[in-house]
């Protein structure tokens, strides 16, 4: 048992022992989930029967017959193209909150206040808040005088989704400010003092010092509005579940409903690959549109 | 008493950050006073036009919540989970991130394996994580539910990075002293980084406690429903005109917002650390 | 033991959460014995006796009568053994006046309470 003594042997099965817990649940529920969800989207599979190989049949299904899945990848797409608006509203709100504001620390509270919230709640509240008798908004647009009848904005197929995205933005939008607020609080103070006294205007000094320096900052906003799209099944559970008809269905939305409303776990693991690369993708262009290294300012 | 302005002479005035800073938190802000008011009133909620006011409030919608639903049970589901997430967290957390700060070979391999499992979400695992889950037998479980979150890659490194900011030579001398790995991680280690502790804390804590989709899967009898299950079931089945939906979103928002007023420092750090982690 | 580790927030605080939750179980054991007691009185406020007083429960969104007590002397009714934390009381008297209906929303169930008094008015003729 000498090898048992050798210390190198001991700290090996140490740093094994330390590291199992973790790497097991990795490995369970991150790496073959993944491996799983390719091998069931090319077979056909349901609890009761073997598997069947069946090569890319179910593709086929969803990108030529399947209107539904069109909708939600479509829903999805704009859902991510609506967050760089939050982003930029939040990076004015960081400017604001970042300057030797009295108070900016209770501003600062008060926008995040909605993010650790549970997003059930927070659909439930958004829903009350859209209701064309109890609710905020059909209140404050028909007591002045902007509309005669309520509108059913979670019922109608046109303002459905952007109803859902706003109710999502106003809970994301303190997370974004803090990612930018600690992004722009390291950035030294030293170079916008060399600008000023350069004589370098705001806006210059904004465009030149400021967003290049954000980089890193706004490419995690970014890809936190990606995924955010595929997290927002709460919001969509709730306020709408997907309606009216398929207005607001998100590809996580249809995913659920495949595989646990219709049972169909091969097609909805399709389905989950199918947003799994449209995740790789997007966040690659993301990555490029950054000036590539994850936006990261080393070059 | 007038305080002197801080800002430096030539700049632009504050006022109209103030102002613009009042209508934003004002917009950020009606949502809860909607809720919160409607939870209260004592009227019928459909009626138009709502008061701004509680009219007649009184706070018995909170009582009927508490004894028409199984609150007490979605509560203590809640708590079970959220509290195995966060105890098992913490020992795996703690150990993976010791590991990590060794020196061994093919830690690089590692650290990259783990930091891509980062970029895989949780919503691209859930038919399989369904599937292991049956299969393992912890489905409908409280154990099931809290599984996932066990161990998260943040964590991880935050412990890590804490670690290792630790001088070796404390770390040495304990070795010297003949204390056993687990034993330096507890005696020296740990007490050394509360803030990694408490933004292990705080984040399994949201995260468990807000959970809602993989709940949703694991969870098949109405009994081990946790809140947020509970609250979308209510949804579903109570159509009353009283505010009591309202009151049920109320009682379950004031641990999650107690929690991080209290906790609000841990809370940004434990985000921000995920996101400087490059 | 270090107590100024008991002032730090994350352990005042919830240690202050507990400490209420204690107390108010503590007000609750103490008060639920489910006696639901009132007076009946008349315009005057004179007490009135021999009147009857129902109790409805709720059931969903009606309420339905549950239990029937009767004043005694001093006008005085007593329902012991109440289980809701809801209901609603009427008092009638046997020469048909009525009172209004009074709701009666609880803290708890089975709380102690002392209900204002009802009063009994002649019907319009």
């Amino acid at each position: 048992m000498t090898w048992f003594r050798r210390k190198r042997t001991r700290e090996a099965a140490l740093v094994v022992c330390f590291l199992l817990p973790s790497l097991a649940i990795f490995f369970l529920y991150r790496i073959l989930p993944l491996g799983w969800n390719a091998w069931l989207s090319v077979h056909a599979w349901s609890p009761l029967k073997a598997a069947q190989f069946i090569g890319l049949e179910h593709y086929e299904e969803m990108l030529l017959d399947d209107d539904v899945f069109w909708q939600a990848l479509a829903n999805t797409l704009i859902f991510i193209a609506c967050s760089p608006i939050a982003i930029a509203a939040a990076l004015g709100i960081a400017l604001l909150v970042n300057s030797d504001l009295r108070g900016a620390a209770v501003y600062r509270t008060i926008v995040f206040l909605s993010y650790p919230l549970m997003t059930v709640a927070v659909g439930i509240i958004w829903r009350w808040l859209y209701d064309e008798r109890g609710g905020f908004i059909n209140y404050v647009l028909r007591s002045s005088g902007l509309i005669d009848q309520p509108v059913k904005f979670l019922q109608s197929f046109d303002w459905a989704l952007p109803c859902v995205i706003l109710a999502d933005f106003w809970q994301v939008l303190g997370f974004y400010m803090i990612i930018l607020l600690t992004g722009l609080q390291s950035i030294p103070q030293h170079l916008y003092e060399a600008a000023r006294v350069d004589g370098v205007p705001a806006t210059a000094r904004f465009l030149r010092i400021t967003l290049p320096l954000l980089r890193p900052s706004i490419f995690l906003c970014i890809v936190v509005g990606i995924l955010n799209s595929f997290t927002s099944f709460d919001l969509i559970y709730v306020m709408t579940n997907g309606g009216p008809g398929h207005a607001t269905e998100l590809l996580i939305t249809y995913i659920y409903k495949a595989g646990f409303g219709q049972t169909r776990f091969d097609y909805a693991a399709a389905l989950t690959v199918v947003q799994f690369l449209l995740l790789v993708v997007l966040t690659v262009i993301a990555n490029r549109l950054s000036g590539g290294n994850a936006g990261s300012l080393e070059r | 008493m007038a305080r002197p302005s801080r800002r430096p002479p030539g700049s632009p005035p504050h006022w109209p950050r103030h102002a613009i800073m009042i209508v934003v938190s004002f917009l950020m802000l009606i949502p809860f006073y909607w809720v919160v008011k409607t939870s209260l009133t004592g009227e019928n909620i459909y009626a138009y036009p709502p008061r701004i006011v509680p009219v007649d409030p009184h706070l018995f919608n909170y009582v009927d919540v508490w004894y028409m639903i199984p609150f007490a049970r979605y509560l203590l589901n809640s708590v079970i989970v959220t509290a195995m997430a966060i105890a098992g967290s913490l020992l795996f957390n703690v150990a993976a991130g010791y590991a990590l700060t060794k020196h061994f070979p093919g830690r690089r391999w590692v650290v990259m394996l783990l930091l891509s499992c980062m970029l895989i979400p949780f919503q691209a695992t859930i038919i399989p994580a369904y599937l292991i889950t049956s299969w393992l037998g912890v489905l409908d479980t409280w154990l099931g539910v809290a599984l996932p979150l066990l161990s998260t890659i943040i964590c991880i490194f935050v412990f890590k990075a804490s670690f290792e900011a630790v001088p070796r030579s404390l770390i040495d001398a304990a070795r010297v002293d003949g204390l056993s790995e687990w034993r330096i991680v507890t005696r020296i280690l740990l007490p050394l980084s509360k803030s990694a502790i408490a933004t292990n804390v705080i984040l399994t804590f949201i995260w468990s406690w807000n959970a809602f989709l993989w709940p949703l899967i694991a969870i098949r009898t109405p009994e081990m429903q946790t809140l947020p299950l509970g609250l979308a079931r209510f949804l579903s089945v109570m159509e009353d005109t009283t505010g009591a939906l309202y009151a049920f979103v109320v009682l379950v928002l004031i641990p999650g917002l107690a929690i991080f007023l209290m906790a609000q420092k841990e809370f940004i750090r434990g985000l921000t650390s995920g996101a400087t982690k490059g | 033991m270090n107590w100024r580790s008991l002032t730090h927030r994350f352990v005042a605080v919830p240690l202050a959460l507990l400490a209420l939750v204690v107390a108010w179980n503590v007000y609750i054991a103490f008060n639920d014995h489910g006696i639901i007691e009132g007076e009946v009185r008349d315009r005057a406020g004179a007490p009135v006796a021999g009147a009857t007083v129902i109790f409805f429960e709720r059931n969903f969104v009606y309420y339905e009568e549950k239990q029937r007590a009767t004043t005694d002397a001093q006008g005085v009714y007593r329902f012991t053994d109440m289980k809701t934390h809801v209901g609603q009381l009427e008092a009638r008297t046997a020469d048909g006046r009525k009172s209004e209906r009074r709701q009666l929303r609880l803290w708890f169930r089975s709380q102690d309470t002392e209900v204002p008094p009802l009063v009994v008015e002649a019907p319009r003729a």
